[in-house]
């Protein structure tokens, strides 16, 4: 109940900080009725009152059966994650796509209980293969990065 | 006749050599995409546009792939229901009931063929409904304004909510910040940029592939760290494969009542998969009555929801290619996909592109069949997919996700974005928000606006013309009910908690 109503206030919070952004919204000249500033502010005022509404009268939530209770490790578990996440997307350019997936992808796998050798041989791997199967065969242009050098 | 002329120029292009291999190339990759935890049909579409896209697929192949994609996740879905008593996803929770139960009795074959077969039958009835209705429907919407449209999409938001059941206030909020989130960008009638604190990464939007993957993809890898099992041990599906012609026989008439109810629940939008296959199991148990085993293994019971899924499937693609308006989840990405390829999906589509709207309904015909061929030699390799542990699965397929959303623009920001919106879905998720009001508003969001801002322009500012006609003043009324449905159900509810009270 109470995260709940956390939340709701939090959105609510970001509603209004988003529809005082809005505010100034006017097109420069023209030509309808509508402006650009009117379906924004609709939509946070109708969000907003149905966050109001939730926040007076929260629903209970409801758990499945094979749901663990969200406890300290499993939060730790899934910071952690995050933050392997970012470091990712951080060096997804600057080390290129093999390596940096590989740097992640490694403790990834120990956060989801596997072995390092097993998740090492896997990750590099895939990695590897993945490459090859999307900038090569499939042309999704991926960045080599620090391994470009090895190129041509 | 003409429709069946068309529908015979669809078969032409959907038995191309190439366009077949896509469709057989689509319902493999479904299949693996649906059976791994973590993946579902909708990142399994989405992941796959920007593939189609860099590949260069012309339109229609790019839409029979992400067809096939989609009835093979749905197949996929079954197994893991079936071996593992696992629900792949929501719409399949009612087929672990009784397709378990079989599985465990050494029948895990049957039930997979069957269910299959069943599958088949719903698409089939539903894909003739299809061709019967839908160029009814779209001569008929030609008609239709900006104004309809407008109040077409509030309907199509509103019947999201009040079909959801249970908890239609989260519902509607979810639609909303999706709604909302589809203003995000540079305004295309007045120039304005809106909400894009100055960074150019967000001048032409929030790009849809980056929010489906992170919604869908990156809050499933957050939900996997609770669980840590390592695999699963799946019932071996040994002993007969295919079903036989009894069986087929014995489920004849739960495929046809099904069929055409599952059609029905997918055209309506917001009610989709999940509520046909539990109204089917419901009706078909109240049906069989004293004669069924219900909930033991009771073919019957195997074959109502996975009818009903496979006709649902299907019947949502009505709205979406005939309105324009998505019904669903699944849908929904389709949409994004159509707009990538610069196609608006609406009334027009089936006069300006018949090649594509009848290769597409074609290729589900095909798709179907291929998925029951497939599933007698291949059920053992599928089978060996569910063993691998998730250790290894998980980092690979957040590999991919990230490819994914690279592939759009190239840009590290999308995928920054990627992890904010995932962690912001993680949270709804964890809040019991469903996700895919918020994808359907997003996708809404944007034709919403247009519409309404050119049905105000037209009237000049008038409000009225927005309940002027009789159509829009029908489609109110709609609303008005659907808006009182949940409270109609809350109503009965404490209703029947009295009554209750009163006899204990």
């Amino acid at each position: 109940m109470l995260v709940q109503r956390l939340f709701a206030a939090a959105l609510l919070a970001a509603c209004v900080g988003l529809a005082l952004m809005a505010w100034p919204y006017q097109a420069p000249f023209s030509y309808e009725p509508v402006g650009p500033r009117a379906y924004p502010l609709l939509m946070l005022g109708l969000l907003a009152i149905a966050l109001l509404y939730m926040l007076w009268r929260p629903t209970p939530l409801v758990h499945s059966e094979d749901e663990p209770p969200l406890d300290r490790h499993t939060l730790a578990k899934v910071g952690a994650c995050t933050l392997l996440l970012l470091v990712f997307a951080g060096l997804f350019e600057p080390l290129g796509f093999i390596l940096s997936s590989a740097l992640i992808g490694i403790p990834m796998a120990r956060l989801y209980g596997g072995k390092w050798l097993p998740s090492a041989v896997i990750v590099g791997a895939m990695s590897v293969l993945l490459y090859i199967l999307f900038d090569r065969i499939m042309d999704v242009p991926l960045p080599l990065g620090v391994l470009s050098v090895l190129e041509n | 006749m003409d429709t069946l002329g068309y529908l015979g120029q669809g078969f032409g292009v959907a038995l191309t050599p190439y366009n077949l291999a896509t469709a057989l190339a689509g319902t493999l990759i479904g299949t693996v995409v649906g059976l791994l935890p973590g993946l579902g049909p909708i990142n399994g579409v989405a992941l796959l546009i920007p593939i189609a896209f860099a590949l260069g697929l012309p339109p229609e192949s790019a839409l029979i792939l992400l067809a096939a994609v989609y009835l093979g996740c749905e197949y996929g879905g079954r197994i893991s229901s079936i071996l593992l008593n696992i629900p792949g996803e929501a719409s399949t929770v009612m087929t672990t009931l009784d397709g378990y139960p079989m599985a465990r009795q050494g029948l895990a074959g049957v039930a997979l063929s069957l269910s299959a077969w069943s599958s088949f039958i719903g698409a089939l009835i539903a894909t003739c409904g299809m061709v019967l209705f839908a160029p009814l429907l779209a001569k008929w919407a030609i008609a239709f304004g900006p104004a309809e449209y407008f109040v077409l999409m509030v309907f199509a938001i509103v019947a999201l909510a009040g079909m959801a059941g249970n908890r239609p206030l989260k519902t509607f909020i979810a639609a909303l910040i999706g709604l909302f989130l589809s203003a995000v960008g540079i305004d295309a009638n007045s120039g304005v940029y809106r909400f894009t604190g100055d960074s150019i990464h967000l001048a032409d939007g929030i790009q849809f592939v980056v929010l489906v993957l992170g919604l869908f993809s990156v809050s499933e890898i957050f939900l996997l760290l609770e669980k840590t099992h390592h695999g699963h041990a799946a019932v071996k599906a040994t002993g007969r494969m295919l079903f036989n012609f009894k069986e087929a026989a014995s489920v004849a008439a739960v495929n046809l009542r099904c069929g055409l109810l599952g059609f029905v629940m997918g055209v309506l939008p917001g009610a989709g998969a999940t509520l046909a296959s539990a109204v089917a199991y419901m009706t078909e148990k109240r049906i069989a009555g004293q004669s069924g085993t219900f909930g033991q293994g009771d073919k019957r019971g195997l074959a109502a929801p996975e009818t009903a899924i496979g006709a649902s499937a299907c019947g949502a693609l009505v709205p979406m290619l005939t309105l324009g308006v998505p019904g669903s989840g699944t849908t929904a990405v389709m949409i994004g996909a159509l707009t990538l390829y610069n196609i608006t999906p609406g009334p027009l589509l089936f006069q300006q592109q018949p090649d594509i709207v009848w290769g597409l309904i074609a290729s589900l015909f095909i798709a179907n069949v291929m998925l029951v061929i497939l599933n007698i030699p291949m059920i053992r390799i599928f089978t060996r997919i569910l063993a691998v542990p998730n250790w290894a699965l998980v980092p690979v397929i957040a590999i991919i996700t990230a490819i994914g959303v690279y592939a759009v623009h190239a840009t590290t920001f999308d995928l920054f974005l990627m992890v904010g919106i995932g962690i912001f879905g993680y949270i709804l998720r964890k809040l019991d928000f469903p996700l895919s009001p918020l994808l359907l508003g997003f996708i809404l969001g944007g034709l919403m606006e247009q519409n309404l801002r050119r049905a105000l322009s037209i009237s000049n500012g008038e409000v009225g013309i927005l309940w002027g006609s009789p159509i829009t003043f029908g489609v109110w009324v709609l609303i008005a009910l659907m808006l009182l449905l949940p409270l109609l159900r809350l109503w009965r509810r404490r209703q029947l908690a009295r009554r209750g009270a009163a006899n204990a």
